[in-house]
């Protein structure tokens, strides 16, 4: 890894040379929130923001996609192109990185790789951002505090300037280019230091830290808790809208209104979803809040790290906010730290 | 009905439509007409047989689909349903009044003693009332187009599922997953009500797109958690009664309001 350090008054200049070769989206202000949006000048950029709404996973699998158009009346693929926007993704935290490395492993990185995801992947540039936990951040539970890769820049702020690290060619040309990028100073990295011990020291305690959460979950799969949990789950899908990770879909066709012609169409679905696990005949194995519920908790903080070897969640507490049924990684938690005392008992 | 070839659709024998006009104020029929850019397209898909809208001519004995518009609120449009059932292979119910009984449907409760309350003389215009309900109270419904009142496209989506099957599913969920994927504030974080926690999702929530609160108009998803639903209102300091009071537009004869209170 390569470091330099900027001042922070270049950083517009930085953001407007993306935007000469890139769509830039960043997070802006929004009504009571932020979300990521193209910007069109640095000044709308809000680095300072505490998280989004939404997540940028949307830029790598939007909400709604095309995978092909189509001809009813003769059964045949008329295209399936996905046009690319070459992009940057400016002012992402490291949890929402850390999210995309996991997007990574699924889409890009197994045995059959997503075209559609692959093709956005390749053409997104991530510049991170360092920044400091709210009360409902728990990315340091499971190691998502700091991007280690997936980024191509990540700027730390220091006060009045950054410590960037650098780690592809493509952007470091840019940084190069539009800032005046010097070499790192013991100083420098004393800072750094320090401001990695406030933000490791920022976290919420109240948020329990369970680690063998994965294994506890193995043994109370039965335990009456999950009724508790997912006997109050609305039926919305706010969790896996706002989850940097959820990325479970649904594919279908849809005609235009011609009838003639139409295109087939992903979109992203949800095991919250009541008809997600509805199978051809009408059955669902899924049939109620407590199952569905249960399942992506499961999904969340157990399975992938069996797969994969790290948890699904990368603590970035967006679902904290959004669920209005107060479901989330940090209930499940709270709710092992007590089963933990009880059996210390 | 479903399964007719699209590649056939020029073909001689296009599904034949009827319309039919219930309790309502015909805004969901205007609706229809209201997507002009691809009207031709669509009606060139089927056999129109029969819309008050569009023509006087009587309703013929044959045809393939009706489609519903409006509340049943007299003995006369209980007995329309249930002759549009037996006739057609397909019955789609459109709007709020045919699929929640909507707005007829607020009236509801001591719905005969209303008619005295505005007329000294009841005229028997309107023909023998009953309690407003709902199509899906009367007879089977195979398709709804939820939503007061219905988009356009929305309709055309349905027609055509009815028309030539598709492997879309209809979802059941609520309405907050589409704010979330609008990226909208959620009113509840400035302490304001809204139905979107209990009501069937689909419109891509566009009340709150612009900038008003969900009232519920495409009724109660078969999977709202209302006992759910009103302790998160309380937790957001809304009350509760006027949670329960909104539901009374879309939701007054909906079974499942009355059970869970």
């Amino acid at each position: 890894m390569l470091y330099r350090v900027i001042d922070a008054s270049e950083l517009p200049a930085l953001v407007s040379a993306f935007m000469e070769s890139y769509e830039v989206v960043a997070p802006v202000k929004s009504e009571r929130g932020y979300v990521f949006e193209a910007v069109s000048s640095p000044d709308e950029i809000e680095l300072s923001y505490d998280t989004t709404v939404s997540s940028p996973k949307k830029y790598l699998l939007p909400p709604v996609e095309t995978l092909m158009t189509f001809d009813a009346r003769d059964n045949r693929v008329t295209d399936f192109a996905a046009e690319i926007t070459p992009r940057v993704i400016f002012g992402a935290h490291a949890c929402d990185i850390n999210a995309i490395n996991r997007l990574d492993l699924v889409f890009r990185d197994g045995r059959y790789p997503d075209p559609y995801y692959t093709a956005r992947r390749n053409a997104t540039l991530v510049v991170g951002i360092g920044c400091t936990p709210s009360d409902t951040c728990f990315c340091h539970l499971w190691d998502a505090d700091e991007a280690r890769f997936g980024y191509d820049l990540f700027l730390h702020d220091l006060g009045d300037k950054y410590l960037v690290s650098i780690s592809s060619v493509e952007a470091a040309n840019i940084l190069e280019a539009a800032c005046d990028p010097r070499v790192a100073t013991d100083e420098d990295r004393i800072e750094f230091r320090h401001a990695t011990r406030r933000r490791q020291a920022a976290f919420n305690p109240a948020i329990p830290d369970v680690q063998d959460v994965a294994m506890l979950m193995d043994a109370f799969h039965k335990d009456p808790y999950w009724e508790e949990l997912g006997g109050r789950c609305l039926a919305c899908t706010a969790c896996s809208a706002v989850c940097p990770t959820c990325f479970c879909f649904d594919i279908r066709d849809t005609l235009d209104p011609s009838g003639k012609t139409g295109r087939r169409e992903r979109v992203w679905d949800a095991c919250t979803a009541p008809q997600f696990a509805e199978v051809a005949g009408g059955h669902n194995f899924r049939a109620d809040g407590r199952t569905r519920v249960r399942h992506r908790m499961y999904h969340k903080l157990n399975g992938f790290l069996a797969n994969h070897d790290r948890m699904l969640c990368v603590g970035c507490g967006r679902c904290v906010k959004a669920c209005k049924a107060k479901i989330n990684p940090i209930e499940v938690l709270e709710f092992f730290e007590r089963k933990g005392a009880e059996d210390a008992r | 009905m479903s399964g007719t070839c699209i590649a056939c659709q020029e073909g001689p024998s296009a599904p034949r439509v009827v319309v039919a006009g219930l309790a309502s104020c015909f805004g969901c029929q205007l609706q229809i007409t209201n997507g002009e850019a691809h009207l031709m397209d669509v009606l060139g898909q089927i056999d129109v047989r029969y819309w008050q809208l569009a023509s006087s001519d009587p309703m013929p004995d044959e045809f393939d689909v009706a489609v519903i518009e409006g509340a049943v609120t007299t003995e006369e449009s209980e007995r329309t349903v249930r002759m549009l059932r037996e006739r057609a292979a397909t019955l789609i119910a459109i709007g709020a009044c045919a699929t929640t009984a909507g707005i007829p449907g607020m009236a509801a409760e001591r719905f005969m003693e209303r008619p005295g309350q505005v007329y000294d003389r009841v005229p028997d215009a309107c023909g023998a009332m009953i309690a407003p309900r709902p199509v899906s109270a009367v007879v089977d419904v195979d398709f709804e187009v939820r939503s007061c009142p219905i988009d356009t496209l929305d309709f055309v989506d349905v027609l055509q599922r009815a028309l030539y099957g598709s492997n879309k599913q209809f979802a059941t969920k609520t309405m907050c997953g589409d704010c979330k994927r609008n990226e909208t504030s959620c009113f509840y974080g400035a302490q304001t009500l809204c139905l979107g926690l209990v009501t069937t999702a689909g419109c891509g929530a566009k009340c709150v797109n612009l900038g008003r609160p969900c009232n519920g108009c495409r009724g109660l998803s078969p999977d709202a958690n209302l006992a759910s639903a009103r302790e998160a209102v309380a937790r957001y300091g809304v009350p509760v009664e006027e949670f329960d009071r909104a539901l009374q537009m879309f939701n007054q004869v909906n079974p499942a309001l009355a059970a869970s209170e």
